[in-house]
């Protein structure tokens, strides 16, 4: 196994690397909920007001495993706003934060789960990049805008 | 890093509404003795808006890694909390960044001997920080407060509250956190007597700026009070536009020709909302 880890070569796509981080956290998470318990949003969501943390990572989880996850699982994905609290308390060193966003990568479907199961939506804002060109323009010369942004 | 090395400045995306922020950081940096290499905008993005579509993603984060190697400067300093979290959490993990990542508060901190010479003008204000403990990566509001408190006659006015989230855009995607968070900041700003909020990052500064039309207190990035006490001058156009008021207005604030130049159906549909959207608290 050790030999193996040696061997392993670092991913080098961005599947490649969720599929390890998956595989780690699945291996060491042991939906001790701590995380959940941590989260400073949790208020914000009529559908948590009952949750059982264990249930509600085992649900994350079961996004991760490509599985739809549970209601409350989904009202966690929606009402995350990058605290980090869950990292910082998880004691087994888990990055809950990057968990939580690759269970909502699964939800919208980019892991691979058919569009009909797929519980978030995955569309970015309207016109994002001609919005960011256009702003560009009115606070940079054109100059500017060629040689930082091309 | 020595004072006289080059890095590349990496100002982000959705900063660009606010060029008073990225040409103030870029005369901070130049400030304190440090050769600038800018880059941002549609062209180096990292690609955390497309957790839908992951192909994407991962074509821009690597484009942007390998635009980064190419500049040889060996240091990348972020502006934006998304970017530098997705580039130590996601692009850096299956790319070959040749470069180190740093953020721009940790740059100008560690000079803050440097810029402090350079900060001669006074600034009379009493401020109060807008801070979000969501940052983990980097414990900015310490620096930030530590490098507010190098400007003469502007008068720190420690804020007892972090809000959750690492930005206030963040926040939007839960409207009730915006608004509460929106109202603790007034509410505090007023009891302890600020008559101005800095803003640390540009997504706080575009949903809290327009705060100014209602509210007994300006609202200012900390970049801007910098540049400020620095004797430069960079007009902050993105809070003219939100406080203009109505569509009418907004569209003589930003100038029919600019708007015509930018596609008067895009603006229309995709920037004059934004533009006309009031904070709620
Ligand atoms: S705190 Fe860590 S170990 Fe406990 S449930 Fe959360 S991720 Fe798993």
């Amino acid at each position: 196994m050790f030999l193996l880890d040696i061997l392993k070569k670092p991913p080098e796509t961005l599947r490649g690397h969720l599929d390890d981080f998956i595989a780690d956290t699945l291996a060491r998470c042991t939906r001790c909920g701590k995380c959940y318990e941590a989260c400073p949003m949790t208020r914000y969501s009529e559908g948590l007001s009952n949750a059982d943390a264990k249930q509600v990572v085992s649900g994350v989880l079961d996004w991760l495993k490509q599985t739809p996850g549970n209601a409350e699982s989904v009202a966690w994905l929606k009402v995350c706003t990058q605290s980090a609290k869950c990292a910082d308390a998880c004691p087994e060193g888990i990055n809950a934060m990057k968990m939580v966003r690759v269970g909502q990568m699964s939800a919208m479907g980019s892991l691979g789960l058919p569009a009909e199961q797929a519980k978030l939506s995955g569309r970015e804002a309207k016109d994002f990049f001609r919005v960011i060109n256009a702003y560009s323009q009115t606070q940079m010369s054109a100059g500017q805008v060629e040689k930082w942004q091309r | 890093m020595s004072a006289s090395e080059k890095i590349t400045f990496w100002y982000g995306c959705n900063v660009v509404r606010h060029g008073d922020i990225i040409h103030g950081a870029i005369a901070l940096l130049e400030a304190v003795g440090i050769e600038v290499t800018p880059a941002g905008g549609a062209g180096y993005c990292c690609g955390t808006a497309k957790d839908g579509n992951l192909r994407a993603a991962e074509g821009m984060a690597k484009r942007t890694v390998e635009k980064f190697n190419a500049h040889g400067t060996g240091q990348v300093v972020s502006w934006c909390a998304s970017c530098d979290r997705h580039m130590n959490g996601f692009m850096g993990e299956y790319t070959q960044p040749q470069f180190e990542l740093s953020h721009f508060t940790q740059i100008l901190h560690a000079r803050r001997d440097v810029l402090a010479a350079k900060l001669t003008r006074r600034v009379e204000r009493k401020v109060m920080l807008h801070r979000h403990f969501g940052f983990h990566e980097v414990d900015v509001n310490p620096l930030v407060e530590d490098l507010l408190r190098l400007v003469p006659g502007l008068t720190l006015v420690e804020s007892g509250t972090a809000a959750p989230g690492h930005m206030c855009s963040a926040l939007s995607r839960v409207p009730a956190a915006l608004k509460d968070v929106t109202r603790g900041l007034c509410d505090e700003a007023v009891a302890r007597g600020a008559d101005t909020v800095a803003t640390v990052f540009h997504s706080c500064h575009r949903l809290l700026c327009a705060l100014e039309g209602s509210e007994p207190f300006k609202v200012v990035n900390y970049v801007n009070l910098l540049t400020e006490s620095m004797g430069l001058e960079f007009h902050d156009d993105y809070k003219s536009w939100k406080l203009a008021g109505s569509e009418e207005a907004v569209i003589a604030t930003v100038g029919r020709e600019r708007v015509a130049a930018m596609g008067e159906k895009l603006f229309r549909e995709s920037m004059l909302p934004e533009l006309l959207k009031q904070p709620v608290k």
